[in-house]
């Protein structure tokens, strides 16, 4: 299928640096939205090329219009196109892709989809089958963590047997062994789907059934074990890279603590108020754990720290984060491109070494925000649609990963992340204050999206003391009352907006305006009927902005 | 202005706001300036109630002041000194609810625009105006708008107050009759129906599930808003809904 005419790769080379450099040729994205992009990106500048796959709802999308090849999968829902293995596999064949990155969510964390690449012969840009095997799955996490002598948070490690409704007693009791509140997880798990919270266990039986089914909605796996809640706790999670010769290094960790039902919504490197001992150790057992697991390429492990200090390891997501960009603005590392290079088969470089050697000790702080298609007003209820104006912040330290732009449709099948946000600065108050002058400079409409609680972030007192925690959201964001002021003033501004087209179309002209509003307006000849607002104002801004 | 009135029944809003000026609203005593507009919500969120704002333009007739461009700053020529009286559109005066206030929206472009409040000491707030929505549908002279302040999304229908006033009096005459009709239960979300927990007929209680709506891999529970009978199931399972889509209605 691939047509080698145009290769580049096989016309003489006219780069001056060495050819070798490149790790692959072409390397098939299988992912979307923004970190479709975000790879694409790092493809290029390694001068490869990159292969997009789509849906139907996304053959116009940011990252077909940036690859060099794109390959339709089928229709909108992601069984039919982001989660068909064989259709990816297939993909990359036919334009003769050496290697496929699966990006975050979708296949990213499949064994399966790992092994299907590895059997068809091509590289897959992460960690081996069997460390996905050993660490995507949470309950096998658990237990190497336990072989290694790393402390796990409290709960089982075998999947509660749901089939039998004789064994729910069972459940109940090892339940009131490990002490409600507790979670209710699912062993494929990841971004809080399939989770459910339990205070007593009257709600155990119902919290297993739904959190099974929206897990095997989610993954296609229902199963769920239970796990203690640890509240109010921390969630700092250490960034792994490790290479063939099965050498893993952490190079630093981010504070991901601000989350809303167990989906992140700020993340930060470092993490604040860690003692340089504290991080060295935090950081030496994440890499006992993923080293015992075998991982290869980007993994990041994810602990609880208790009030009390205390880690508690979590999980290994075997795959590059969303937050990646936070790390790699304090490290100065693309881990991107370090992924792409450990793929080839190359041993860490010396970017990553000099990274991990000043892990602890990170340059200056960067923050990052999840802009998503929610209504921070109603739970953080999804909200698609069409936006009609898209207006992202610059200027210095601030970097935006997106793919979106006005026009476009954030599509109900996908995720719900429409940017990221990042900022780095030299210390953390220096960050929060450009986050609160980046997130000003935003313009969105046509969907909600969570900007106000971000701006509500920025410029919160208890954020700016790091006081942080994974309950943090629901102590202290009011989102109805934000909401309700923001109202009152659209209202006015849409008052007086109708006022004045109401003067300009003519239609009432009794107690006549004074002169300001009529003449700017009727100079313009655009009254019309429907009561279109056309005036620009902006000479009558002019008149007022110096007093 | 009884020579403005007379041309004013001419266009289109008139009838509506002459009818409004011969029978004043009750309670208020005074009679809405024409210029009026009444902004509500559109999506008012349950429990939350946000009241409509009803905006008017000063009672006090303002005298035409001759207002002097730039008042001399750009012209080269020597500072004027500003009419006297004070220009009273400096910082525009509203009745905001029948309160006074001063308030002035500074348009920058054709969707930005800046909502200074209180005077020159007081708030600026960035607001966006979105264009407004082609009339489909709604009643004639209303206007829908999207405003977007501080990242919150503000979708408003914006009407003349009097045709408001009376609309209003027409609805709580219909109350008084009345009946306290079936409750339709729309959706709020786009997404999937995953399952129906009711079906026609049956009782339910305030709270009580009715049916799960999957989106963005997200099942969410839609409760029952009051007790009473199912009258009507709307959706099956497997049913993509858009937001507004009737759901079911409880009598």
């Amino acid at each position: 299928m691939a047509t080698s005419r145009s290769d580049p790769a096989l016309a003489p080379s006219l780069r001056k640096d060495d050819a070798g450099a490149r790790p692959f040729r072409r390397v098939l994205v299988a992912n979307r939205g923004e970190i479709a992009v975000r790879l694409i990106r790092a493809c290029h500048e390694l001068g490869m090329e990159a292969v997009a796959v789509y849906s139907d709802a996304d053959a116009a999308a940011a990252h077909v219009r940036l690859a060099d090849r794109a390959v339709r999968l089928g229709p909108a829902a992601p069984t039919e196109s982001y989660l068909r293995i064989d259709a990816i596999v297939q993909a990359a064949l036919d334009t003769g892709a050496q290697a496929i990155h699966p990006g975050y969510g979708f296949l990213a964390e499949r064994a399966a989809f790992a092994r299907a690449v590895e059997d068809a012969g091509l590289v897959f840009v992460g960690p081996p089958s069997a460390a996905i095997d050993a660490l995507g799955d949470k309950l096998h996490a658990r237990r190497t963590a336990a072989a290694v002598g790393v402390a796990a948070v409290p709960g089982t490690l075998e999947p509660a047997p749901l089939d039998r409704p004789d064994q729910v007693a069972g459940i109940v009791a090892e339940a009131e062994r490990i002490g409600f509140p507790l979670l209710v997880k699912a062993a494929a798990g990841g971004g809080g789907r399939g989770m459910r919270r339990v205070a007593a266990a009257a709600d155990l039986p119902a919290a297993l059934v739904s959190g099974s089914r929206e897990a095997a909605s989610a993954f296609g796996d229902g199963s769920v074990y239970l796990e203690r809640e640890i509240s109010p706790a921390r969630h700092i999670e250490v960034q792994l890279l490790g290479d063939v010769e099965g050498r893993v290094v952490a190079i630093g960790e981010r504070d991901c603590s601000l989350q809303r039902r167990h989906q992140k919504l700020v993340e930060e490197a470092p993490a604040p108020g860690l003692t340089v001992e504290e991080r060295v150790h935090l950081h030496e057992m994440a890499v006992r754990v993923a080293s015992a697991a075998g991982l290869r390429n980007a993994a990041t492990a994810e602990f609880l720290r208790a009030p009390d200090g205390t880690f508690y390891f979590l999980e290994v997501n075997t795959r590059l984060q969303v937050e990646h960009g936070v790390t790699e603005l304090v490290t100065g590392l693309d881990i991107v491109r370090e992924q792409l290079l450990l793929a080839a088969g190359r041993p860490l470089s010396p970017d990553a070494l000099d990274a991990a050697a000043r892990a602890a000790t990170p340059f200056g702080h960067a923050i990052e925000v999840r802009i998503s298609a929610e209504d921070p007003g109603r739970d953080f209820a999804p909200t698609p649609g069409r936006v009609t104006r898209w207006w992202m912040p610059s200027g210095p330290g601030v970097r935006v990963d997106t793919a979106l732009e006005a026009g476009d449709r954030v599509p109900a099948e996908y995720d719900n992340l429409i940017a990221k946000v990042m900022v780095h600065a030299g210390d953390r108050g220096a960050a929060i204050d450009r986050l609160r002058r980046a997130l000003d400079e935003v313009e969105v409409a046509g969907i909600q999206t969570t900007l106000p609680f971000h701006r509500f972030v920025a410029r919160d007192t208890s954020f700016r003391a790091a006081d942080l925690s994974t309950g943090w959201v629901g102590e202290r964001w009011d989102g109805p009352a934000d909401h309700r002021r923001a109202v009152e003033a659209a209202q006015l501004a849409a008052g007086l907006a109708a006022m004045d087209a109401a003067v300009a179309a003519g239609g009432v002209t009794a107690a006549p305006r004074p002169a300001t509003a009529t003449s700017a307006t009727t100079s313009h000849g655009a009254g019309s009927a429907d009561g279109r607002w056309h005036r620009s104002g902006l000479e009558a801004a002019q008149d007022r902005w110096p007093r | 202005m009884a020579a403005m009135s007379t041309s004013e029944t001419t266009r289109d809003q008139g009838a509506d706001a002459n009818d409004g000026r011969a029978t004043p609203v009750e309670g208020a005593g005074r009679i809405p300036d024409p210029r009026g507009v009444r902004v509500s919500l559109v999506h008012a969120a349950a429990g939350a109630e946000i009241a409509a704002l009803v905006l008017e333009p000063p009672q006090i007739p303002v005298a035409p002041s001759p207002r002097i461009a730039g008042r001399g700053v750009l012209g080269g020529t020597g500072p004027i000194p500003p009419a006297t009286p004070p220009d009273p559109d400096d910082h525009r005066h509203v009745l905001v609810d029948g309160q006074p206030a001063e308030a002035e929206l500074i348009v920058l472009d054709g969707v930005r625009a800046i909502l200074a409040r209180g005077g020159p000491a007081g708030t600026r707030d960035q607001v966006l105006i979105m264009p407004p929505a082609p009339p489909s549908g709604a009643a004639a002279g209303l206007v829908r708008r999207e405003v977007v302040v501080g990242g919150w999304r503000v979708e408003l229908e914006i009407e003349p107050a009097a045709r408001a006033a009376l609309r209003e009096r027409a609805r709580r005459g219909r109350e008084e009759v009345g009946h306290a009709g079936p409750t339709e239960v729309h959706a709020i979300i786009p997404g999937v129906v995953v399952s129906v927990s009711v079906a026609a007929g049956d009782p339910v209680a305030a709270g009580q599930q009715l049916l799960v709506v999957e989106a963005m891999k997200m099942q969410n529970e839609l409760r029952a808003p009051r007790d009473g009978t199912i009258e009507r199931v709307a959706v099956a399972a497997g049913r993509t809904i858009e937001v507004g889509d009737l759901l079911l209605v409880i009598s």
